[in-house]
């Protein structure tokens, strides 16, 4: 990182040193550059517009379970925290990164949340980050116990121009069982800067899905860590991007024992000048015999403007596994489209049909019916 | 119901005409079937009448039940009551069978001012059809003509059609790719959707599929013209002897 340079007003107020295109990881997304509102390290709560936020939410009629992190701090008001296991404390991270320095300093209340045995009733988290040019972090630790299962339903929604800073970490059990669903639905105005670490131990399961819809700005670094054997993980994405929404997913899923499997695929649509970027690393690490990972991306560019770039990396230390990516990128295929219009359906409609397809394959995945229609109703209300 | 007058058709990225004054014209209740030779024009056809982009008209007229079909696009000439059944009908993935369909009858059938189907109405009249068809459950829980074989996509065609209700059926070699039974059960569901107030136009290489769905009127297509129309015994002369006489007279 460029030291040798003064410190940005961001910088300054946020007290950290931004990463920039001079790191690799960073070369898309100009953190140093992108960030230049006199940033608040506070907030502004208006109660009404919280209240709103929340009863929008669109998870609710999902579940009865529901945790609402409002600015950074439990809400215990707007919670419904009956049967749920959270503790408010410390959490401390390992990993170093610069969206996780940034949380760190920025000190937000650590938030425990823990699971044991067959929970069959997902848990609605609501990130709620309200006032203009705030500087919001918030951090949850996420504990499946061992054979324990949970399915956790995150949205990021707020008011504003804020900056929202979340740290989610998780820790799956001796065969436990993660679906973690989460949707990004920032305030339009807003910049999303977040960090997800989650940790596989042995023949644990996880399916993570995010779908990125709100926010100006946002970056998302996920890290996957095998620490167990045969563990599986599935990680799912996709964008639904318009204006000139700039939206960088990094990556990272680490082997590091033997015999496990990770699948990752994004679906990503662009629209008008937005501006979506993958970058997906596999590690397989000495030790990780056996492992069979793949990766794979693709892209609609609904519009001549908008565009989609991707940087699937391979980092391969063992010599007996599977590894794999692909990538592709275009325009909706037009015998798709003359073949729904030849049937009586307007143009719009049929492209809208083939744009759902195109993301429903991410979505397929979640097998909880009520969640995979909130989802599907998602795509498309974003893409009307 | 339909006329077609003098109409030239080239490529929108190429000058070279691949229609060149072909006029047609079909009456309600009749079945015509146009033959010809590889590359004189038969699919282009099919593909201006139901409105696939990248063709130009640049000379000549289609009216269908008076209105001027060229004007319309290719959805407002489903609603008018065209209908196409692919050479080779597209596999979509993602976009099941049952949503498709019913998304592409209420279209047409709200474009018409008609009331839309309700969802027990729409299963039952397509379980209805799809019985005649031999079309089972379990392809239409499948995205559209995905994983379908040859014969399964041409009787998916058919069941749509069966559907949807056109008065003009344009069928584009619908006998290509198919055994005999399989071709015995889509001229079965052709047949059954032959009605005075509806016509069809049976695109075909060989004279085969004629044995099954009978025309009214045969015409050799050759060089982006009619070069001959007769009767069904017309078919037979040209498996016969061959196309070489057509081919030459247009050259």
């Amino acid at each position: 990182m460029s030291t040798a340079l003064q410190p940005t007003a961001a910088e300054q107020a946020l007290g950290v040193s931004l990463p920039s295109r001079r790191d690799e990881e960073w070369k898309w997304t100009d953190l140093k550059r992108m960030l230049t509102w006199p940033y608040r390290v506070s907030h502004t709560t208006d109660g009404k517009t919280v209240d709103r936020l929340v009863s929008a939410s669109p998870f609710a009629g999902v579940t009865t379970h529901r945790v609402v992190i409002l600015n950074g701090r439990l809400d215990e008001g707007r919670s419904k925290l009956k049967g749920l296991a959270i503790s408010v404390g410390a959490v401390s991270v390992d990993e170093a990164d610069p969206l996780i320095d940034l949380n760190g300093r920025l000190n937000p209340q650590g938030l425990t949340l823990s699971f044991e045995g067959q929970v069959d009733v997902p848990v609605e988290i609501i990130f709620v980050t309200t006032g203009d040019n705030a500087v919001v972090a918030s951090r949850l630790h996420v504990v499946v116990a061992d054979g324990a299962s949970a399915m956790l339903l995150e949205s990021h929604v707020g008011a504003g121009e804020y900056l929202h800073n979340p740290l989610v970490t998780c820790h799956l059990g001796k065969g436990a069982r993660l679906d973690r669903i989460k949707l990004e639905c920032e305030d339009g105005e807003a910049q999303h800067l977040a960090q997800s670490v989650i940790a596989l131990g042995k023949d644990a399961r996880l399916l993570d899905l995010t779908l990125t819809a709100g926010a100006q700005l946002s970056r998302q670094n996920g890290n996957v860590v095998f620490i167990g054997e045969n563990a599986s993980a599935r990680v799912n994405g996709s964008y639904l991007l318009k204006g000139k929404q700039h939206v960088d997913t990094r990556l990272l899923v680490d082997h590091r024992v033997p015999n496990c499997v990770s699948r990752e695929l994004f679906k990503c649509v662009m629209q008008d000048q937005s501006r979506g970027i993958f970058q997906g690393k596999v590690i397989v690490r000495p030790n990780a015999q056996k492992t069979d990972g793949k990766q794979s991306s693709h892209a609609l560019l609904l519009s001549e403007a908008a565009e989609f770039d991707a940087k699937p990396e391979l980092e391969i230390y063992a010599d007996d596994v599977v590894c794999g990516h692909g990538t592709t990128c275009g325009d909706l295929n037009p015998d798709h489209l003359f073949y729904l219009m030849s049937r009586g359906i307007p143009k719009a409609e049929a492209r809208a049909m083939l744009v759902e397809a195109f993301v429903a394959e991410v979505i397929d995945m979640v097998e909880n019916e009520a969640v995979r229609d909130v989802l599907l109703a998602q795509v498309r209300e974003r893409l009307a | 119901m339909l006329k077609i007058e003098n109409l030239h058709v080239k490529l929108e990225d190429e000058s070279r005409e691949i229609l060149k004054g072909l006029s047609l014209e079909v009456k309600a209740g009749e079945v015509h079937a146009i033959m010809g030779p590889n590359g004189s024009g038969k699919s282009t056809l099919s593909y201006v009448l139901s409105g696939r982009e990248g063709y130009e008209v640049t000379e000549g007229s289609i009216t269908f039940k008076g209105q001027d079909l060229l004007a319309m696009e290719a959805h407002q000439r489903a609603a008018a009551g065209v209908f196409l059944a692919f050479q080779y009908p597209i596999e979509i993935p993602g976009v099941a069978t049952m949503q498709f369909l019913k998304v592409a009858a209420n279209s047409q059938r709200k474009a018409r001012g008609q009331k839309e189907y309700t969802v027990p109405e729409f299963m039952k009249l397509v379980k209805d059809r799809a019985a005649k068809l031999n079309v089972n459950q379990e392809m239409l829980k499948r995205p559209v003509n995905v994983g379908f074989s040859g014969g399964e996509k041409k009787r998916a065609e058919i069941l749509q059609m069966a559907v949807l209700e056109p008065s003009l059926c344009v069928l584009d070699e619908t006998d290509s790719g198919l055994d005999i039974d399989a071709l015995r059960v889509v001229a079965d569901g052709v047949n059954a959707l032959r009605s005075p107030d509806r016509a069809m136009i049976v695109i075909t290489h060989y004279q085969r599929l004629l044995d099954y769905i009978v025309p009214d009127k045969v015409h050799v297509l050759s060089g982006g013209r009619i070069v001959k129309t007769g009767g069904k015994e017309l078919a037979l002369e040209l498996e016969a002897n061959g196309y070489a006489d057509y081919v030459e007279k247009a050259a």
